[in-house]
């Protein structure tokens, strides 16, 4: 079974992405900022991350950059409520970059196409 | 020129320049009396009006910051001029520059900050004269998204370099990194076209391929990982190198071994050097210190007397030579030579204090060396290499502050 790793602050869109893609039946870990993510990817090297950027702590863009120099490989999607990150460059790291929306139909497909579905 | 920034590229470990760069990085190594390396690229830069410089420094740096603050602060940050010293910050990675890209890579911050329209990445450890407007202006005109600057080399020196293939409107068409069996220009048998190793990148495209090459297992190499990804996808051209110095041969050199450092050094001696260092229209600065003028002293014409004399040499300011014979030689600053001793085809770099009846031929002695009296040094290699480190060739060196008995 295919890990994902979700990262987001806000809890209640936490366990509502949680749900989503359980349901899609994939195994999901969750961390609540960019730190936290770093030591999760750390435990249990996810085959995909959903990061978001605004969080407490550590931006998603800075532990991105962070997991990435480990664990070049791993496919991330940023997963957050605005565009205007595109304009970071380091943002262009990620493979996806999508904008939060209340229909997670674009997130799945995603996921999909990165990594399948099992 | 204001859109443009520079990344110099300084930080490599110049393993086969050891032992000049024993205590200094290979752009910090002297060279021609009173330079060092990164001079000249940086003399490019000011007299192509190019005055945002971001110095990219690794190993051995101290020497290095040392000459760029000291003699290189001559930008105004009011003007939005810069010359900025930058060793790995770990910002996004916890290792150390892995390869030229990796440098640019780790550094993106930087070209966030800065948001420049094109960046062109400079090799920190080349000697020649470059206009990099005329780069610029090519670049712009063909709406390229790379300009690699080229240079014509003999076949036989092809496996050293980058070797391109262009089509009918200097598009690159291939690009293959130190082949075996190089294939020679069109219009030359027996000349290949080489890359420079220095890079004109429009940002965006710069930013995108090196992501791209961090997520890969490659040398994270602008010359052997980054170019031949991008060519027949980008638009990859190449530029001729068009060289300022105006002479019949083009020159271009990549510093790579002592032989080489010690010839180049040995060329600005000649009468009509191939490297011109005093083109007013084409400036080289560097540092200097206050020092006084050269002096030689004695001229005592009875038999047995001693005559300070200098012949097709360069004798930088603070010398002294003293009833001793120099020919053929680079003198940095604050040399002094003492009664009886003769130097030929030699390089003395800085505060080097040479005895009494000293015979050096074919060799560098590093930084604050004093030779001892009566030592001979370039005469019998055998017997040098028991202290010294001799190259293929038979050049001497003195490593920096050696203490020689």
């Amino acid at each position: 079974m295919k890990t994902i790793l979700l990262v987001e602050d806000d809890k209640n869109q936490l366990l509502l992405y949680k749900q989503e893609l359980l349901l899609e039946g994939y195994n999901i870990i969750t961390a609540q900022d960019g730190q936290e993510a770093i030591n999760k990817v750390k435990e249990h090297t996810p085959d995909l991350i959903v990061m978001d950027i605004n969080m407490p702590k550590m931006s998603g863009i800075e532990s991105m950059g962070r997991i990435l120099s480990e664990h070049k490989k791993i496919p991330i999607i940023i997963n957050t409520a605005y565009g205007s990150y595109k304009d970071d460059f380091m943002s262009w790291s990620a493979d996806a970059y999508i904008i939060k929306s209340s229909d997670i139909t674009e997130l799945k497909d995603k996921i999909k196409e990165l990594i399948g579905k099992i | 020129m204001k859109k443009v920034l520079v990344m110099l590229l300084a930080g490599g470990q110049g393993e086969r320049l050891y032992p000049l760069t024993k205590d200094r990085a290979k752009p910090a190594v002297p060279f021609g009396g009173i330079y060092r390396i990164i001079d000249f690229t940086l003399s490019n830069c000011v007299n192509s009006g190019l005055r945002k410089i971001c110095v990219l420094t690794q190993y051995k740096s101290y020497s290095l910051d040392r000459h760029l603050r000291i003699g290189w602060n001559i930008f105004n940050n009011e003007l939005g001029e810069f010359i900025e010293n930058i060793p790995p910050q770990k910002r996004i990675s916890d290792m150390w520059y892995q390869g030229t890209a990796d440098a640019v890579y780790q550094n993106i911050y930087v070209l966030e900050r800065e948001r420049p329209e094109k960046v062109l990445i400079l090799a920190g450890d080349h000697i020649y004269k470059m206009d990099y407007r005329e780069l610029i202006e090519f670049h712009d005109e063909k709406k390229a998204d790379i300009t690699v600057p080229c240079i014509e080399v003999p076949i036989k020196d092809a496996s050293r370099f980058g070797v391109i293939g262009i089509d009918n409107n200097q598009m690159i068409v291939a690009f293959d990194e130190k082949p075996a069996n190089p294939k020679p220009t069109p219009s030359n048998p027996e000349m290949v076209l080489v890359s420079m190793g220095i890079y004109l990148f429009n940002t965006e495209v710069l930013v995108k391929s090196v992501i791209v090459d961090a997520k890969k297992d490659t040398v994270h190499d602008f010359g052997r990982s980054i170019i031949p990804s991008l060519i027949n996808k980008d638009r990859v051209f190449a530029f001729m190198f068009n060289d300022k110095n105006n002479k019949t041969i083009k020159y271009w050199r990549d510093i790579g071994t002592l032989d080489a450092y010690w010839e180049a050094n040995m060329d600005l001696v000649q009468i009509d050097p191939i490297f011109n260092l005093y083109d007013r229209g084409w400036p080289i600065r560097t540092y200097h210190e206050q020092l006084p003028p050269a002096k030689t002293v004695f001229s005592e014409s009875f038999p047995g007397g001693r005559c300070g004399r200098v012949l097709n040499s360069l004798v930088s300011n603070g010398c002294i030579i003293s009833g001793a014979h120099v020919e053929r030689s680079v003198l940095s600053p604050d040399v002094r030579i003492d009664n009886y001793s003769e130097i030929c085809d030699s390089i003395l770099m800085e505060g080097v204090n040479i005895g009494k009846n000293v015979k050096i031929r074919k060799a560098i002695i590093d930084k604050s060396v004093s030779i001892p009296d009566g030592k001979s040094i370039g005469y019998n290699l055998e017997e040098d290499a028991k202290q010294l480190a001799v190259t293929e060739k038979g050049i001497v060196i003195a490593h920096k502050e050696m203490h020689l008995l």
